[in-house]
């Protein structure tokens, strides 16, 4: 609850002498100071002198301001803002696996690697591809990893090809991490349904040919390493013709890289091994409930068919069974192999972010195979009910079958002279976080709605009653939404000077 | 399921609304033929105490230490209370990448509050909301660095940059077949000056020194950067222990051009090498080629002070294929705890940990040095990590360190092959003088070598 309008700087409040932390009594004779005179720490400019309490009350007082999954629905469309299990914090705070040190020998930290087997066990089952690693920290980290896959692949077969296909309804990171891997970017046009283009696209507004999957195939051919696809796409909906795509790109043999961001819609429903996906990343923090923590941390793992696997990050774990008599539970022992001539190298600087790695499988052994299925049927109904209750207010941009997420447009709106944004910061004097606005960039002005399985029909009628309220708003009072929000701590923000004048760090007055 | 609101009259609602008579019928858009027709093969649903009682097995499943003396990139520090209470806030916890300002002022004024510290730390002037570890910053700086620097396309880096921190610059500069990476090599623990000036040269766009680096050391960077700014290239200095900066002046103040490295230290737990903290700080010319999300002070339309995400002409979502980076997720949370840590220590804690620290290192080297078996490799000034030659046999000292429960330091042969028989020993404020006494009786013990 908003209690006060303003917590201002730390440092602004920093008074000298105060303490919010002392130190144990030194126990061995002080310190002999070895540094050279010019490498030997002067003052400090900043950091602020306070007492614990002070500063439990900035923090408390902080946090606050911030709108959290508890607090209630937080539909960012491609985000899968879903519950985050509790029991999952408490597991992954075990001292057993806090205080456990990366560089310890193998044979101490055998419930860590049972772990990361155990985890990726699940994952390839639930993927239906052979090979994981679970070292990417995030996302986009994940969608490098799997074009350096990519890369390694093809050279191993001597042959160097410099070209991504990427949809343009993809998220941004896609050809941030191909440029990154250092191949070059070709855009593939989307259909009016949303979905990818086989045939080439002609632009209503300004005439201009783009060349479709088809087209790009035959005129790149073997140029091509692979394409990279969001399945189900950033609009919500499968890529019907997903087989056709990926024979096509295999029949130049080209490789297809899978997007995962959208996994919530498929979890024990469809497997992306078994409809022509060869490598792919998997959010933890999205699809497999690790909280996103204000921007992180999350996790990116890449699964992979079986003729990518030597090309993965070092280490890879690997279990060994003891040899037991008949009747006997088998003993597993686990390793890390650090031998693995072809590998990529390392993409983390230990083994990914394990602390979110404890959540997620907590949430698999939570759900197990049954309660995933249901989750995901869960998600899809969800988002199909806020669509069906949301569709004769909002235009529909895209008329597909929504899976997990639904993508209206402004346009209905924009003929009262309100926008997405506008919508969306209304939506926040409801008391509401706003869907994902303004993507994927294919949709015109568009509010992108994941609802996810965690919500009930209490939850998802609100949201629905708050925007259905906002629609009848822009026809009688359509000026006001100009003014939205008023009841935040803060009104609309000056992006543009904090941008032309930037401020990123506090200053001594 | 515990975790879905559902009850049948509910879902029947739902699915009344939308027109179907089973969700399954929504799956009407994936082919019939790519979909799965059986159950995942794998256990079905748990309580949450049988949850519990599997993580609380496989947590009992790692050893414990009464003491680790292992660093090595990784750092045990004590952690105030308070971190832990904090971040557990859902508002905290819970909250997505600061998209809407509005209700995102925690966030957003929580990472302003971080750059300003990681600025105070390191003596530069911009730094963004976090990088995942060590090892990415590192990557992410160094690309940064031949991108300022347009037409030079070699990289040194000193040999004295934690192993993994290289192989992974190694990993991301493979596929551009334009940029080569040069190592430097190491004269007493210590970037060879002679191996440096022989290295620079007019293709160089940056050098890339630990500060201190692996094996403990304080490189000069004072004199170091001299040569290397007159070459025209641009000082990095990486930092794996982020304490070391209660003890060292800032690398901003003696040369860095940009800073960047680990910062776990602040604030988290060794947790099996993860979730870390990546940091990187730059001079001003350079922000606007800083990876990442980049928090910003601004107005609102009443002229009140706020947080935005800013300068994000860089980023992916609007540069695409052309954006200084592919990052969007940040440590957000881990980045979190640092801010409270740092707050909570302010500059006489950084001060006074840090002493203890270099205090608790020079006393477990003396007294390990009074053991027979080890020997003084030439010894440069060093924090809180520093490396000694062992006579006697490794495997024998591990086993006996076991068997009292401590952790002994990183046998560096794996690493090294010049440093073959010598250990890399952390001590931090967690160590007492008990528990390094502990480890020289324990170490006393060890078999002499046949």
């Amino acid at each position: 609850m908003f209690l006060r309008q303003r917590e201002t700087l730390s440092f602004d409040r920093s008074v000298p002498g105060k303490r919010g932390m002392d130190l144990p009594k030194l126990d061995v004779p002080a310190a002999r100071d070895t540094r050279p005179a010019h490498l030997k720490r002067g003052g400090f400019a900043a950091l602020p002198e306070l007492s614990e309490v002070e500063v439990i009350r900035h923090f408390t007082r902080l946090s606050k301001w911030n709108y959290g999954l508890e607090d209630g629905m937080y539909p960012l469309g491609s985000c899968t803002m879903k519950h985050n299990p509790r029991v999952n914090e408490k597991v992954a705070a075990l001292a057993g696996f806090t205080d456990s040190h990366p560089m310890a020998p193998d044979a101490l930290v055998q419930g860590n690697l049972e772990l990361i087997y155990t985890l990726q066990e699940w994952l390839k089952e639930i993927t239906g591809l052979p090979g994981v690693t679970l070292q990417p920290s995030a996302g986009a980290n994940g969608e490098m990893t799997g074009i350096m896959l990519i890369r390694a692949y093809h050279l191993a077969k001597g042959s160097h090809r410099r070209v991504i296909l990427i949809p343009d309804s993809g998220h941004g990171t896609n050809p941030a991490s191909a440029a990154m891997a250092g191949f070059e970017v070709v855009e593939l046009p989307s259909r009016p349904d949303g979905t990818i283009s086989f045939e080439d696209v002609t632009d209503p507004v300004n005439g201009r040919v783009r060349k479709g999957l088809q087209t790009l195939v035959s005129e790149l051919g073997t140029e091509i390493a692979g394409a990279m696809i969001t399945n189900p796409n950033t609009t919500g909906v499968f890529e019907f013709r997903f087989k056709e795509i990926s024979d096509l790109l295999h029949s130049v043999g080209a490789l297809v890289y899978m997007d995962g961001a959208n996994m919530n819609a498929l979890v024990g429903v469809a497997r992306p091994g078994d409809f022509g996906v060869d490598v792919m990343h998997l959010n933890l923090h999205k699809s497999f409930s690790t909280p996103h923590g204000g921007g992180g941390p999350g996790a990116g793992p890449v699964c992979c068919i079986q003729a990518m696997i030597p090309f993965l990050p070092v280490p890879v774990v690997v279990r060994a069974t003891e040899k037991v008599g008949e009747g006997e539970v088998a003993r597993h022992s686990y390793h890390w192999d650090w031998n693995q001539p072809q590998s990529i190298g390392k993409v983390h600087t230990f083994y990914g972010n394990f602390g979110v790695l404890v959540r997620a499988l907590a949430y698999c052994f939570s759900h197990g195979s049954d309660g995933l299925r249901e989750a995901t049927l869960r998600a899809i109904v969800n988002a199909n009910y806020v669509r069906a209750r949301l569709k004769h207010a909002f235009a529909l941009h895209i008329e597909s079958p929504s899976l997990h997420e639904v993508v209206f447009s402004d346009s209905n709106q924009a003929r009262h002279g309100v926008h997405t944004l506008d919508i969306a910061k209304r939506l926040i004097d409801h008391g509401y976080h706003p869907p994902t606005i303004y993507f994927p960039l294919i949709v015109p002005g568009a509010l992108m709605i994941e609802p996810t399985e965690s919500e009930g029909k209490d939850e998802l009628d609100a949201y629905c009653d708050a925007l259905l309220e906002i629609a009848r708003e822009v026809e009688e009072n359509p000026d006001a939404l100009h003014q939205a929000p008023t009841q935040a701590p803060l009104r609309r923000m000056d992006e543009t000077t904090a941008a032309r004048k930037p401020v990123l760090r506090w200053a001594k007055a | 399921m515990r975790y879905l609101p559902s009850s049948p009259s509910e879902d029947q609602a739902l699915l009344a609304t939308i027109g179907v008579a089973r969700a399954e019928d929504l799956l009407a858009g994936i082919p019939e033929g790519l979909r799965l027709h059986r159950a995942l093969d794998l256990p079905t649903q748990c309580s949450e105490q049988e949850v519990t009682w599997d993580f609380m097995d496989l947590a009992q499943r790692n050893q414990r230490f009464c003491a680790q003396f292992l660093g090595a990139g990784a750092y045990d520090h004590f952690v105030p209370a308070a971190v832990d209470a904090l971040v557990g806030r859902q508002e905290w916890l819970t909250a997505y990448t600061p998209y809407q300002p509005e209700i995102s002022q925690g966030t957003l004024q929580h990472i302003f509050e971080y750059q300003t510290q990681v600025c105070d730390l390191t003596g530069l002037e911009v730094s963004n909301a976090s990088l995942y570890d060590g090892g990415t910053a590192c990557v992410e700086a160094a690309l940064m660095a031949v991108r300022v620097a347009k037409k030079r396309k070699t990289l040194l880096v000193s040999r004295g940059i934690h192993p993994f921190y290289r192989q992974i610059l190694a990993t991301s500069f493979a596929p551009h077949e334009d940029l080569k990476v040069v190592e430097v090599a190491l004269r007493d623990g210590v970037t060879d000056p002679a191996d440096l000036q022989a290295k620079l040269n007019g293709d160089v766009a940056a050098v890339l020194l630990g500060y201190p680096n692996f094996l403990g050391c304080v490189e000069d960077l004072t004199a170091l950067a001299t040569p290397i700014h007159a070459a025209g290239a641009l000082v990095v200095s990486v930092t794996q222990e982020a304490l070391a900066f209660g003890w060292l002046e800032a690398p901003g103040k003696v040369g860095a051009d940009f800073a960047c490295g680990e910062a776990m230290s602040l604030g988290n737990r060794p947790s099996f090498g993860g979730p870390y903290l990546g940091f990187i700080a730059v001079k001003d010319a350079f922000k606007r080629e800083l990876p990442g999300r980049i928090v910003g002070q601004t107005k609102d339309l009443d002229g009140r002070t706020g947080y935005v995400l800013t300068l994000t002409a860089r980023e992916q979502h609007i540069r695409r294929d052309k954006a200084t980076s592919n990052i969007c997720s940040n440590q957000g949370l881990v980045a979190l705890r640092a801010n409270i840590f740092l707050q909570l220590a302010g500059p006489e804690g950084m001060k006074g940990l840090a002493e203890q620290n270099a205090a608790k290192a020079q006393y477990l080297r003396q007294r390990l040095l009074e053991l027979p078996d080890m020997e003084a490799v030439p010894e440069q000034p060093f924090f809180n990590e520093f490396v000694l030659r062992y006579k006697g046999d490794m495997a024998a000292l591990q086993a006996a360190c076991l068997e009292e429960s401590l952790l002994p330091g990183l046998d560096l042969g794996r690493f090294y092959p010049e440093y073959a028989g010598c250990i890399l020993w952390c001590a931090t404020e967690l160590h007492s003088r008990r528990m390094i006494e502990s480890l020289v009786e324990t170490l006393a013990r060890v078999p002499a070598t046949v």
